[in-house]
């Protein structure tokens, strides 16, 4: 019985993650429009052009990110994708795991890092790649590879992937265009000190709302991004359970990544996608993107 | 009176829905049932291609182990004959402790335990039990799964109106083990 609750969850999470992808969406694009809107007041161009060319942009990103956003994660980590040969115990480990979850095979992506860590990414299962770092697969038994690669294959069956790495290229096209922002403000500011303040008052108006968007934006972002991924993360380690059944192959694994000290220099706007933390944060703060391990083991050993 | 003709018409068209929603869900419960079946039979397939070129690298090494080698052949023979899919889990099973005797065999001698062939097959076997164990366990939760809905109202009612049968479970009979002991004795 316990089982068939169980289904009807990630049956919800699957929902809610494509529910949430599409919304994620619409609201980039308005965020997009908004700040266009913003850039085109402060910069004074002629409104109506400028508003076509930055919906045409958005919408383009908007496409990218959503075709794209996996290819783009895999590049800025550096990834590559695993030789059949060299890696063929992957490959089969992969394999078994597949068939006892019914997923479609996905692609397998290798990263030269020493620390134990992995993800997953890409829009559906069809389109889905998991990626290790060639420290895992030095480190760890093969129980405890089992363990990771099952958990990355629960983010894949729960569409996790879909609404984490839309997160991830929004977070960090979000974040450019935050910088752009303030920085053009700031120039704009100096060389604008000597101008007339005929029409100063509206002015200062926009640069405010400007300057909260700019600040807020990101932090909203991330906000909605951290407060989703702790849950997936849990639920996650359920269904590697639920593929595996051996709570024992991911505990062994989490045990390994907590005595890892060593953190992976990647982009902030993928770190969620990993099964640890890749900076190894140790102190609770608001922008943990991960549970903490211990808890994490805690909850695994309680199954 | 219009209206209660139209409460009718909506009660029948949710009620055609929902057997609708039943009659594609058991269907799918069922293919799935019969790919995790025809999953486990690719394996099994695998693992009997894996004994000729297993007994040719063992051969050379062992010249004093005849009988192992004759009951492996024997173990792939009846699991390429077997006609039903029970029998040929059966056979699977015969074979993959056939198989495993002769790797412990061969852990005895240095020289073919180095010899990258070995090695490789010894992967490859592993991982083919692996993956045979992930498909009965993906056969019986489907099965799980098929049974729930068709033991729970209202899919009890559809399940006999589709006449959607009893399917059963895998199980890893005593017996077999037993079989397969006395053989290598």
């Amino acid at each position: 019985m316990s089982k068939q609750i169980q289904h009807i969850d990630f049956r919800d999470q699957i929902a809610r993650n494509k529910r949430n992808s599409v919304f994620l969406l619409i609201i980039v694009f308005l965020v997009l429009i908004g700040i266009g809107y913003i850039i085109g007041k402060v910069i004074n161009a002629d409104f109506f052009i400028f508003m076509s060319l930055f919906s045409v942009f958005s919408i383009l990103y908007i496409w990218l990110s959503y075709y794209y956003s996996s290819n783009i994660a895999l590049w800025s980590v550096g990834a590559k994708e695993a030789d059949k040969t060299k890696y063929r115990q992957l490959y089969n480990i992969v394999e078994g795991l597949t068939i006892g979850s019914g997923l479609p095979m996905p692609k397998i992506y290798v990263m030269q890092e020493e620390s134990i860590n992995a993800f997953a990414t890409g829009r559906n299962p069809k389109q889905s790649v998991v990626c290790v770092t060639t420290g895992s697969l030095d480190k760890l038994s093969k129980d405890e590879l089992e363990g990771v690669l099952a958990h990355e294959l629960s983010h894949i069956r729960n569409y996790d992937i879909r609404f984490i790495t839309i997160v991830a290229v929004v977070v960090g096209l979000i974040s450019i265009i935050a910088q752009m922002f303030l920085r053009s403000l700031w120039y704009g500011g100096m060389s604008g000190r000597d101008n007339s303040n005929n029409n100063g008052k509206s002015d200062a108006l926009l640069i405010v709302i400007g300057i909260v968007l700019a600040i807020i934006a990101p932090i909203v972002v991330k906000l909605v991004q951290l407060a989703i991924s702790r849950k997936r993360e849990y639920m996650a380690d359920a269904g590697s359970v639920e593929i595996t059944r051996y709570p024992k192959g991911l505990i062994g694994a989490l045990e390994k990544i907590k005595n890892d000290k060593k953190p992976i220099k990647v982009s902030q706007a993928v770190a969620p996608l990993f099964i640890s933390d890749p900076a190894k944060q140790r102190f609770f703060n608001l922008f943990q993107t991960h549970p903490p391990v211990e808890e994490r083991i805690k909850v695994l050993k309680a199954m | 009176m219009s209206i209660i003709i139209w409460i009718l018409i909506a009660v029948i068209v949710l009620i055609l829905f929902i057997a609708l929603g039943y009659f594609n869900r058991f269907a799918v419960l069922v293919n799935r049932i019969e790919n995790s079946q025809s999953q486990i039979d690719v394996q099994l397939k695998k693992r009997a291609d894996l004994v000729p070129n297993l007994v040719e690298t063992v051969k050379g090494y062992t010249k004093h182990e005849k009988g192992i080698m004759f009951s492996v052949t024997d173990a792939r023979r009846a699991l390429l004959g077997a006609r039903t899919f029970r029998d040929r889990v059966k056979a699977g099973n015969q074979l993959q402790e056939a198989l495993k005797s002769i790797i412990a065999i061969g852990e005895n001698y240095p020289q073919l335990r180095a010899s990258e062939n070995f090695k490789q097959l010894q992967e490859e076997l592993a991982s083919i039990e692996d993956k045979i164990a992930y498909a009965r366990q993906f056969y019986n939760d489907s099965i799980l799964e098929y049974d729930n809905l068709r033991s729970t109202f209202p899919g009890i009612f559809f399940a006999s109106i589709y006449g959607r049968k009893d399917l059963p479970y895998l199980k890893i009979e005593e017996a077999e083990k037993k079989v397969v002991k006395v053989k290598f004795e």
